[in-house]
């Protein structure tokens, strides 16, 4: 049978690799339609690829300088991750066929494809070489913008995630100096240098407390489509490593915790709607963290599941916030509001986005951050389980209210623009069908999860989680509408707040260019010195020597006498002592 | 609404018109109302069908709505106060000379 033979011939190669194939492909091809079909192609036939193994297994495996590296690992883990990933690029390419950039199609395809390459990776040395990859791609994403901003934003980014690469590839030479192992699995432990320096190398990924700001920094600043693309891959494929390598990891619970609580915060009063979404990423990754620093089944169910949804929601609230930059130009919240009567469609998914990472009843984030709530719970973790219901209201504040109320309702600025392309609409409508879908068959779902088993004895749409979680809602929606009553909700204002990355945009920079304005001084100051002295030495060496100079003056004779005795005396003393 | 927006009223999207109502003051103002009524609602379930939580505190009457209550507030006043009150800065903060420059 032909069909069988090329489906077992296939059955080694990872579906990231069509993927990568299709993005270099696209390098090379100028008509714009043929890369957009290409855009759109990949991700299905690495679908089709990821339908292909039919056991759990390592395959794909490539002898290279001496190590094994092993490309494709289908098991529960990557089957998850690698699922929502493909569909992601799928989004992702159908909501950019709109424009007509080649390095934006090319990039994003190496991206993606490069995500999905980490995802599979079954050792150090091949995610460092798919982690590094996602790196250097996803940098000209940010860089499409074109502007010095976006310019000056990327380097920062390439700069700390090339760093994270650097990191992860030295504590996988440490490690494998001292085990001779190069496995990436449960084996890590922060307790080695080499664990601690690759578990540091995914915390900058994952945005970790203080290593954070790469991400509000760089994903505002993206292109429209960059944004959405890369609030897919990068910090969910680093959620994913810690859930392959550091489940159960006690401190991830506090650091995670923290994650979900401080962004909040910042999104309250952030004023670009697409930094507060990246602020509300950040938040989001902390449930995932928190799930997997507990790291029993159902907590690391919520975690993948979690990530899973997140993906999708997180990618349509950016669609909707990208489509709005697309046709009003800005999305800025002092600039905006009123536009539903122009985008009623963008403002629909945008709406069931928000719904849906608010986790309300019947959708995706209700049934996904419910298996982490009750595991944590479980787990009598009461008061990191507190921060997260306190985390859960303030999603609420910034991604559900927010976000559409500021864009599309609040003050009619008598903005009157086109709805968005159809591409788009139809990228954001796909999202949204999968965020009302996946709220209401979740069994779909939980049985994709790592361990479907403790994922399906969970019941999330109980009478007490319904009602727990609608008072949880109302109540903060309450909030919001007597804050605006009385004037006591912050209005949407011209301005930044500054972050961690003062740290280093302003104070370790200053510094340095403090201390090279220093050395500049230093040098040019020892260069007077020396120049000074030079010509002062010269000018008395002119003074005694020269034919005008002391030494060809004459000399009274009885000076010159007395001055004969004296050396005299000298030497005779010096011939005297001498043995 | 201004003259602008009247003259920008002919271009509202056809499928936004049946739900022009959303921008209407009225509906503003009677959110207030109907957020607070359907939290007492919910917390009426509590009173009749008490909840059952791994985290006992979770089991006091109307718990998720005070703590949704609480945090939203907190969230919008540390915002206010601290964040934008002592870490804001000018549109132009990182133009200035170090960074985009």
């Amino acid at each position: 049978m032909i069909e069988t033979f090329h489906i077992e011939s296939l059955a080694h190669v990872s579906p990231a690799w069509p993927v990568i194939i299709a993005g270099l492909v696209a390098a090379l091809i100028s008509n714009n339609h043929v890369r957009k079909a290409l855009a759109l192609l990949a991700p299905i036939v690495a679908l089709v690829l990821w339908f292909n193994p039919v056991t759990t297994g390592t395959y794909g495996l490539i002898e290279f300088g001496g190590f094994t590296l092993e490309t494709f690992r289908y098991d529960n883990l990557s089957r998850i991750w690698s699922l929502v990933f493909i569909i992601a690029a799928f989004i992702n390419g159908l909501y950019g066929l709109h424009e007509k950039d080649r390095l934006a199609d090319v990039m994003g395809l190496i991206y993606s494809g490069a995500g999905l390459g980490a995802v599979f990776a079954g050792d150090l040395l091949t995610l460092f070489f798919f982690w590094e990859l996602t790196a250097i791609s996803s940098v000209f994403l940010i860089w499409g913008s074109r502007n010095n901003a976006s310019y000056k934003a990327g380097l920062r980014y390439l700069g700390i995630h090339i760093l994270s690469g650097v990191l992860l590839l030295a504590g996988a030479v440490i490690r494998a100096s001292e085990t001779g192992s190069w496995a990436f699995d449960g084996s890590l432990s922060i307790d080695t240098v080499g664990g601690f320096l690759i578990f540091i190398a995914f915390g900058i990924k994952c945005a970790f407390p203080f290593l954070h700001n790469w991400l509000q920094d760089a994903y505002p600043k993206a292109t429209i489509t960059g944004a959405v693309v890369l609030s897919a891959f990068t910090t969910k494929l680093a959620v994913y490593a810690l859930a392959r390598g550091y489940a159960g990891t006690e401190i991830l619970i506090y650091i995670g915790a923290v994650m979900t609580a401080f962004p909040v915060f910042f999104a309250v009063v952030e004023n670009d709607l697409r930094k507060v979404l990246s602020y509300s990423l950040n938040n989001q990754l902390g449930f995932m963290v928190v799930g997997i620093g507990v790291g029993t089944e159902l907590a690391l169910n919520g975690a993948a599941a979690h990530a899973f949804v997140h993906i999708i929601y997180k990618a349509l609230l950016f669609m909707s916030m990208g489509a709005v930059l697309h046709r009003v130009g800005t999305v800025k919240g002092s600039e905006l509001g009123g536009l539903f009567k122009s985008m009623p469609a963008t403002t629909v998914f945008c709406l069931i986005g928000a719904a849906s990472i608010s986790a309300f009843p019947l959708f995706s984030g209700f049934v996904a951050k419910a298996l982490t709530l009750a595991a944590v719970a479980q787990e009598h973790h009461t008061l990191v389980w507190l921060v997260l219901v306190f985390a859960s209201a303030g999603v609420l504040e910034h991604s559900g209210i927010k976000i559409p109320y500021f864009a599309f309702f609040a003050h009619d600025r008598g903005l009157r623009v086109r709805e968005a392309p159809v591409n788009m609409l139809m990228a954001m409508g796909l999202a949204a069908l999968l965020c009302v879908y996946l709220g209401i068959n979740y069994g779909v779902l939980y049985e994709l999860v790592p361990y479907p088993e403790a994922a399906l004895h969970y019941e999330p749409y109980t009478f007490d989680h319904i009602v727990g979680q609608m008072q949880l809602l109302l109540a903060a929606m309450f909030a919001f509408t007597l804050l605006v009553r009385f004037n006591l909700y912050p209005e949407e204002k011209r301005s930044v707040n500054i972050d961690f990355d003062w740290v280093y945009r302003r104070f370790l920079d200053g510094t340095a260019r403090w201390g090279w304005q220093m050395i500049d001084r230093l040098n040019a100051a020892v260069g007077n010195i020396v120049t000074a002295t030079q010509a002062r030495m010269g000018g008395k060496a002119f003074e005694i020597f020269s034919p005008g100079g002391q030494l060809s003056r004459d000399i009274p004779s009885g000076v010159l006498a007395i001055w004969t005795s004296a050396l005299l005396a000298v030497v005779l003393l010096i011939a005297y002592l001498a043995p | 609404m201004s003259d602008d927006n009247k003259k920008n009223d002919e271009l509202i999207h056809p499928l936004a018109r049946p739900f022009l109502w959303l921008d209407a003051k009225w509906l503003k103002s009677s959110m207030f109302w109907i957020f607070g009524i359907l939290t007492v609602a919910f917390v009426a379930a509590d009173v009749f069908h008490p909840r059952h939580e791994y985290v006992h505190l979770a089991e006091i009457t109307g718990f998720y709505a005070m703590w949704g209550f609480g945090a939203f507030v907190l969230a919008v006043m540390i915002g206010w106060i601290v964040i934008r009150g002592v870490l804001g800065r000018e549109e132009n903060y990182w133009d200035e000379e170090g960074d985009n420059d």
